[in-house]
């Protein structure tokens, strides 16, 4: 798989992992793109975690293949994980270390270890380095765990539910220390259950549910869906019809009462002048969001069209569901 | 090899050693000590006054590990040092502790996530792991030596040389050719005991304590819990004891005696052998010590060879399996 030249660092080809009669993984196939945020998603058990630690090496895949910048981690974990800093999902650390020599450990440990970039990225994180990790509560610890993974200047960074136990303040932090790392040319592989997150910092994103990589998309495509809710202004409660012009643009039109709401996909221009001659005021625009395409994942709908059929010209990603 | 993987294994020898050194310095205190303290305890009791005694006992002579002779010896008391509760149970602790922490205690502790995560192999992991037990455990040993090197160098013996006498033919009994009072006489227990004829014992001990380390590294490897690592190994442990016993006990399960490990930890014996040979004698490994036996330096050789398959089963399984996510 040689994929410097596909400009994939991760690939996974029907990567499928299976614990006897249950499977945790089926027929995984996914590309993360070199320099993109790529966020996984999914609920308990979907298989996330076996997906990111399989890449890793920690488990053997069943069947299928995966690599990471080429290198197939079940033939050479070691030259991968020289690729890959990684935060667990619960990243416990050695107990009997205080803080400080923790970063110093880690950064010894790892080649392209960097001392002070950690110690920068505790400050940041405003990490009391003189205590025991275990006389740290699980938020310090996920701190702590966060400074040594940002340390080395690996060309993936994989971070599974890197927000889990902080406050609203750090998480913020932690989002941008992720938008920076970006910046700085690294990819980053991001699961969480916050969707806001996802939505903050993913290029792309995948839905995973009961071990079947449910859907992918690209956030961009996800930005130009909106809902648009607003208050009809004349008496009756005639449907209002969707010119024929606009018929690719509008996904539809539902009324409650004096309410409407127009769900829209694509770009805005071309129903903005539309949506001015319709009789209707208190109008509100806002984004589809991501939660809309997770509900629809978890319950196993199908899931709309996020671009026009004929609004093909974008560069973007298209998304595919695979439902 | 990337010059970076000295450091790594220098990393993480340090991060074992940090973690070890509580239970280390601990056992290692006690070790020193008791030495110590048991060969001090040997200039207390005079075995003479009990010669009588144990005479009486001579049937059950095969349940000791050492021939009653041994015991009318300084050395052969101090000897006992080696079969003595306490030391079996420290380097029990020591390398059940190690050996079963190397992969399910730390899948337990959830740390071997973010160790693994650096790039380091599981066998480079395991062998440093192994490279600071097996450090600990040579260094109990020798604690224990030191401890008993100090004992018998710090301890003085005080013996009562009666005067001058003449065995009475066909009477029996001893007639003073003088009628001096008895004459006490003291001196350093280093005159009486030469501390390397301990070496051999030493060697043993580290043997017992390797093979053990490496079944726990084995069970370890093949687990995810340190409380059923510790269960199994000491499961084993009991039954082999148990054997071992019921070898000694009854003429017709000999048989079992051979089948146990305990049967290759021949401290006492390599005693005997420097006390009736010379300092080389417990070295040999061409001349067995009786008919049907294996040389006195087989039985610790023949431990260390377990502990070396069961570190190699230990590194194939470790690096083969799938490792889980902490609970």
């Amino acid at each position: 798989m040689p994929d410097p030249e596909s400009g994939d660092l991760v690939r996974c080809e029907h990567l499928t992992k299976r614990y006897g009669d249950f499977t945790a993984l089926s027929d995984c196939t996914l590309n993360v793109r070199r320099g993109e945020v790529f966020g996984l998603l999914g609920p308990n058990g979907a298989g996330k975690t076996t997906l990111i630690r399989t890449l890793l090496g920690y488990l053997y895949p069943t069947s299928g293949r995966c690599s990471i910048d080429g290198l197939d981690p079940a033939d050479d974990p070691v030259e991968v994980r020289r690729q890959v800093s990684y935060l667990p999902g619960d990243a416990r650390l050695p107990r009997h270390m205080r803080g400080k020599g923790l970063l110093d450990f880690f950064a010894e440990m790892h080649p392209l270890g960097d001392r002070e970039r950690s110690f920068a990225v505790a400050d940041q994180l405003e990490l009391d380095l003189t205590r025991r990790v275990a006389f740290m509560s699980t938020g310090m610890r996920q701190k702590l765990a966060l400074a040594v993974v940002l340390g080395p200047r690996t060309p993936l960074l994989i971070l599974d539910e890197p927000t889990a136990n902080l406050d609203p303040t750090v998480r913020a932090t932690v989002l941008d220390l992720v938008s920076s790392e970006q910046a700085t040319g690294r990819t980053v592989m991001f699961s969480s259950h916050v969707l806001s997150e996802i939505e903050q910092t993913c290029d792309r994103v995948a839905f995973l549910r009961k071990g079947h990589l449910a859907h992918e998309l690209a956030l961009e495509d996800l930005f130009q869906r909106h809902r648009v809710t607003a208050r009809r202004t004349d008496a009756t409660s005639s449907e209002i019809p969707i010119p024929v012009e606009l018929a690719e643009w509008i996904g539809g039109i539902s009324q409650t009462d004096n309410r409407i709401q127009i769900s829209t996909a694509g770009d805005l221009a071309p129903v903005l002048p539309w949506l001015a001659t319709l009789p209707i005021e208190q109008v509100r625009i806002e984004p589809l969001g991501l939660h809309a395409i997770y509900q629809s994942v978890h319950m196993g709908e199908e899931l709309p069209q996020l671009q026009p059929q004929g609004s093909s010209e974008t560069d973007s990603p298209k998304s595919e569901g695979v439902l | 090899m990337h010059w970076r993987d000295i450091g790594i294994d220098r990393m993480l020898i340090r991060k074992f050693i940090g973690q070890s050194s509580l239970l280390f310095s601990a056992l290692a205190v006690t070790l020193f000590a008791f030495g110590w303290v048991r060969v001090w305890v040997v200039k207390l009791l005079d075995m003479g006054q009990f010669q009588t005694i144990l005479e009486q006992f001579r049937d059950y002579e095969k349940f000791a590990p050492i021939e009653f002779d041994a015991l009318f010896t300084y050395s052969g008391r101090v000897g006992m040092t080696f079969d003595e509760p306490i030391v079996i149970l420290c380097t029990v602790v020591w390398c059940i502790a190690r050996g079963s922490d190397v992969v399910s205690g730390e899948l337990g502790r959830g740390t071997l996530e973010m160790l693994l995560s650096q790039p380091v192999s599981r066998a480079r992991f395991l062998l440093s792991h192994a490279v600071v037990s097996i450090g600990g455990l040579i260094a109990l040993c020798l604690a224990l030596w030191a401890g008993m090197g100090v004992g018998v160098h710090a301890t003085t013996l005080t013996e009562v040389v009666p005067p001058p006498s003449v065995r009475v033919p066909f009477f029996g009994f001893e007639l003073p050719l003088t009628d001096d009072a008895p004459v006490e006489q003291s001196f350093p227990m280093s005159d009486r005991v030469d501390l390397r004829t301990y070496s051999s014992s030493v060697f043993h001990l580290f043997a017992f304590g390797f093979f053990l380390l490496g079944l726990s590294a084995c069970f370890s490897s093949l687990d995810r819990y340190r409380w059923r690592t510790i269960g199994a190994v000491m499961t084993v442990y009991v039954i082999q004891l148990i054997m071992y016993g019921l070898g000694k006990a009854a003429e017709s399960l000999s048989f079992l005696q051979s089948m146990s490990f305990f049967n290759c930890y021949k401290p006492q014996r390599m005693t005997s052998l420097v006390r009736d040979g010379d300092l080389w004698s417990p070295w040999n490994l061409s001349l067995p010590i009786e008919d049907g036996w294996l040389p006195p330096l087989g039985y610790p050789l023949l431990l260390i060879a377990l502990g070396l398959f069961c570190y190699g089963v230990a590194l194939v399984v470790f690096t083969r399996r799938d490792l889980p996510a902490p609970l």
